[in-house]
């Protein structure tokens, strides 16, 4: 029998998807004459370790909270990631400034100063080498027909946990099929109270008047 | 010229720039940190226009000895049918307090309080930016490169024309980066494949020196 299901047809589609993506974005544009950019793919388990460090910055990040939040959703439909990184420092000597030294060879200096979400100072051209990236795969992803979206989020979160090594920059590139897209108008997480609640402790200021009255 | 070639050369020309706002749109509708825009696209297609960028990049090819290339940039440039540049809106005045770290400042706080370079002529951009938001433009670059690729339209990425195009201040004010995307619709990409000394030696010098130079001796000699 050469029948094929539905569910196995999506499973071997996606991995394809997540191969392509990776050439796509691994053959995209890169500032410089060489292409550092690293690129991988992650299985479920370092998706749920992601996803739960993400919500356990919830007391600081709201926008983490909620990246956590629907990567259950993201894992439960058989969803896949690419994290795509770059190392910090600079070897193009452009001397461009963007990163607040006045040479290429005095950022690569400074000493590196860590934090969960990544590793500066940084080269500008090296950000922008990783957006490339993350843009080029979405843009396979896009042309496939996929639901997809760029998480900053879940790239932090997997340098912080050691699930992509030997880069300093890190983003993410989401994607997934099925019947409704699990990235965007994700309402079904915001209760009427908590929206309320997250709103107010958000943006304090919103229902001030002038002399800072509140309105009811 | 033939009337036929005249026409082709106009349709050429009006294809570019129907590419180039296609291309346009692609790079801002491409991802962007936050969701929100923060990245203007300007559109020049008029060869005066291009010229003018092209002059102040070699211009600026002096001004730091590492910009030497800006001047093989300006003769590539000059071949472009349009050109896309790409600005960073807020990257030099407002943190995107994600406290992201990419600048090395930790938290957007201490990055605030640090003092910016100089805008002296040796330097492009008066860093340090705030790296999220001028990330963007690396979206809005693809965007633009990934429908380029698409329709066929070649392409050339130029920081040298982003950062002339800010010194001569006609892109919006508090730009923190520029980078400029050259399209160009002609047989062969006049980006890629670049001969040494491009600068000193291209089409226009060759038509210049070897063309132009003898011309006036010919029609004067022959005549």
């Amino acid at each position: 029998m050469a029948v094929t299901e539905l569910n196995e047809l999506i499973k071997g589609g996606l991995d394809r998807a997540v191969e392509l993506m990776a050439i796509a974005a691994h053959n995209s544009y890169r500032f410089g004459k060489t292409n550092n950019t690293k690129i991988i793919s992650i299985g479920h388990e370092e998706m749920q370790q992601i996803g739960e460090f993400c919500y356990s910055l919830a007391d600081m990040s709201p926008l983490a909270a909620r990246d956590g939040r629907a990567m259950k959703e993201l894992i439960a439909m058989d969803g896949r990631m690419l994290i795509i990184g770059e190392k910090r420092k600079s070897d193009l000597n452009w001397n461009c400034g963007a990163c607040g030294y006045r040479t290429c060879a005095e950022l690569n200096k400074i000493d590196e100063v860590e934090a969960l979400t990544g590793r500066g100072p940084s080269c500008q051209f090296k950000n922008l080498n990783v957006m490339i990236a993350a843009n080029a795969a979405a843009a396979a992803a896009w042309r496939l027909g996929l639901y997809c979206r760029v998480y900053s989020t879940y790239g932090m979160s997997a340098l912080a946990m050691n699930v992509i090594e030997d880069v300093d920059i890190t983003i993410s590139v989401a994607v997934a099929a099925g019947k409704s897209d699990p990235f965007f108008d994700r309402h079904q997480y915001w209760t009427q109270e908590f929206w309320d609640e997250i709103f107010k402790k958000e943006f304090p200021t919103y229902d001030r008047g002038f002399i800072g009255a509140i309105e009811e | 010229m033939e009337r036929s070639l005249k026409q082709y050369e106009g349709d050429r020309k009006e294809a570019a720039l129907i590419a180039a706002k296609l291309i346009l749109a692609s790079a801002v509708t491409s991802p962007r940190l936050g969701g929100v825009g923060e990245i203007a696209v300007q559109l020049y297609h008029d060869d005066a226009d291009i010229e003018d960028i092209c002059i102040k990049m070699e211009e600026m090819s002096s001004d730091n000895p590492a910009w030497e290339f800006f001047k093989r940039d300006a003769a590539m440039l000059r071949d472009a049918d349009a050109l896309l540049i790409m600005s960073s809106l807020r990257s030099l005045t407002d943190p995107a307090d994600i406290n992201c770290n990419y600048c090395g400042y930790v938290t957007c706080e201490y990055m605030r309080e640090v003092e910016k370079l100089p805008k002296e002529p040796g330097i492009a951009f008066t860093g340090p930016l705030c790296f999220l938001r001028a990330d963007n433009m690396g979206f809005a670059l693809d965007g633009g490169i990934s429908l380029a690729r698409n329709l066929g339209i070649d392409y050339g990425v130029f920081w040298s024309a982003g950062a002339a195009a800010m010194k001569m201040r006609i892109l919006p004010k508090d730009t923190g980066i520029a980078i400029g995307l050259a399209l160009s619709v002609t047989e062969k990409s006049p980006f890629r494949d670049i001969p040494l000394r491009y600068d000193e030696i291209n089409e226009r010098t060759m038509m210049d020196r070897v063309i132009r130079r003898l011309y006036p001796q010919f029609r004067s000699i022959y005549s």
